[in-house]
């Protein structure tokens, strides 16, 4: 910093300066729509066709809520999403582990097809299985059941949590697990008291990534589900585009609400998902 | 590791095979059905513009995707990468927040942000007398592609960033150091020291754009549903509406196999290209 107050500094300064509100700018507009939303859902639904460009809620509708709350099925809905994600987190959970350590650790026969269908899981779009999966399920009367959900839930959950884990394992010493083999501790021992604790940092990202992408999942809940009974969070905000329509300040309300759940886990594990979400890049 | 892979097995594999399977006839999802051999292909192939133009728009993103959405986020996470530790971890929290939310309350959102009469861009560009800009964005035949390939860059912004901060993290300092001692400009590092240093990572993203690119469909179903007029129609779209609303099961499975191909065939093109560029 010898060149301070020359005028090429204070120019590249000035440079810095306007990156600088670039950057917030950015910010601001991943947020904005957001805080829009939440501004509108405090509002009549009157008031959102006035010409002000933004009003600040100087009476907040928190009956809004209410509506969205009751209309937007949240209970039911909600507790919907919670045994289906919840199931199928724990399963793809567990699966991955093992199917990461043994890429990771084991040689054995049909290595090499079982990556190509891990691979395969990563790059099928799943709008393509809908069709075939549908037909697929309804042999076995998985259509509008939870079973029928969790399955696809875990498969396609299953190609990215395998690869967090088995960068994981690629970058731990094998030299515990020699040792408790050696001391004649079985596999499943070994797995479970040895190998899990140390896992512990890629489990955390594999869980909460799992839960956050199941519980935002529409398209094969929209596909494989007929019934309101069984429906997941996302369709509250579907419903209002049918029977409520009208009702736009509930509308922006049910939104918010739905969002919540899904912010809140996010900013309380914020580092975990921004390290698991890179880890299968950057390691390829 | 078995009953994974027989999960994998039974909800991707066996399908796809499904898949193949039904696209040979002509089955209507009810009754009876003929096999027709290629004949769906020929159809999609030769007599489908649909088709081909939400191949051109799954491109079109792409390219999107590639040449401006990548740039900002590189550029932006390479500001990032110069802050103090807790204001570049605020931002970044900041920037992904749109990926973790519902792809449902994203596409209602834009919806909204672009309704005509109450959404907050028409009533913006009327404050600042650009009246003639309003219009209704996403049913507007020459906005419409534009707005829907917005939303989904907005959307996977954070991504992008994230991949690339992570990217600069592992650039050694000394490198940035001895390009410094040799003169060069900060542009000049970046140009010819760090981008060259990154070249396979750079590839990497972009192989995951390539992904992504052909993944989406879910924003585009809840806003547009690929009108006005096909005009922002993307395979996975199409398929769909093929498969589940006019219930064409014979032909939307060949759509989904010709998806499946054209998806593994372009990222693995795209894969050996980079690798081929990037060396």
């Amino acid at each position: 910093m010898t060149d301070r107050g020359t005028p090429r500094a204070t120019g590249r300064r000035a440079g810095l300066a306007v990156l600088h509100v670039g950057l917030v700018l950015f910010a601001l507009m991943q947020l904005f729509p957001l805080l829009w939303v939440f501004l509108c859902s405090l509002q009549k639904s009157g008031d959102l066709f006035g010409n002000d460009l933004i009003r600040v809620p100087t009476d907040p509708q928190w009956s809004n809520y209410a509506r969205a709350w009751t209309n937007g099925q949240f209970v039911r809905y909600g507790l919907n999403s919670f045994i289906v994600v919840t199931a199928s987190t724990a399963v793809s959970t567990v699966l991955s582990f093992c199917m990461g350590y043994a890429i990771a650790r084991m040689r054995w026969r049909g290595k090499r097809l079982a990556l190509g269908a891990i691979l395969m899981g990563m790059v099928v779009p799943i709008h393509a299985t809908l069709l075939p999966n549908f037909l697929w399920y309804s042999y076995f009367g998985l259509i509008d059941t939870r079973l029928g959900l969790i399955i696809p839930y875990v498969a396609f959950t299953l190609s990215f949590n395998t690869l967090v884990y088995a960068g994981h394992f690629r970058n731990l010493p094998a030299a515990l697990e020699e040792a408790a083999l050696l001391d004649g501790a079985s596999w499943p021992r070994i797995l479970w008291s040895v190998v899990a604790p140390l896992a512990t940092p890629a489990t955390v990202t594999v869980a909460v990534m799992t839960f956050l992408t199941n519980w935002n999942e529409f398209i094969m809940a929209n596909t494989y589900l007929a019934s309101d009974d069984l429906r997941t969070l996302p369709f509250s905000i579907i419903r209002f585009q049918g029977q409520y329509r009208s009702d736009y300040a509930a509308q922006f309300a049910c939104m918010v609400l739905v969002a919540v759940p899904a912010l809140a886990l996010y900013l309380y594990f914020s580092k975990h998902i921004m390290a698991g979400a890179t880890a299968g890049a950057v390691k390829e | 590791m078995l009953p994974g892979l027989a999960v994998l097995v039974f909800s991707l594999v066996v399908p796809l095979g499904f898949s193949v399977y039904y696209s040979l006839t002509d089955w209507d999802g009810l009754g009876a059905y003929q096999h027709v051999g290629l004949d769906n292909y020929r159809a999609i192939l030769t007599d489908d513009p649909v088709f081909w133009r939400s191949l051109r728009n799954v491109l079109l993103l792409l390219a999107a995707t590639v040449f401006l959405q990548n740039p900002i986020a590189f550029a932006l996470a390479a500001l990032l990468s110069r802050l103090s530790a807790r204001a570049s971890r605020l931002l970044r929290t900041v920037y992904f927040v749109p990926a973790v939310l519902s792809l449902v309350i994203v596409a209602k959102l834009w919806v909204d942000v672009f309704n005509p009469t109450f959404g907050i861009l028409n009533k913006l560009l009327r404050a600042v007398g650009l009246d003639a800009l309003a219009v209704s964005w996403l049913s507007n035949p020459h906005t419409s592609l534009a707005a829907v390939i917005w939303i989904i860059l907005w959307q996977g912004f954070g991504w992008a960033l994230l991949f690339y901060y992570a990217a600069l993290m592992t650039v050694p300092r000394d490198l940035e150091e001895a390009a410094r001692i040799d003169g060069a400009g900060r542009l000049a590092t970046y140009r010819h020291v760090i981008i060259p240093y990154l070249a396979p990572m750079i590839a990497t993203v972009i192989v995951i754009d390539v992904i992504s690119s052909m993944k989406q469909m879910e924003l585009i179903y809840l806003t547009t549903q690929g009108g006005p007029g096909q005009l922002t129609q993307f395979l996975g779209v199409y398929l769909y509406q093929k498969a589940f609303v006019t219930s064409e099961y014979g032909y939307g499975n060949a759509l989904s196999v010709l998806f499946v191909v054209v998806s593994a065939g372009l990222t693995l093109l795209v894969h050996r290209g980079m690798r081929v560029i990037s060396r």
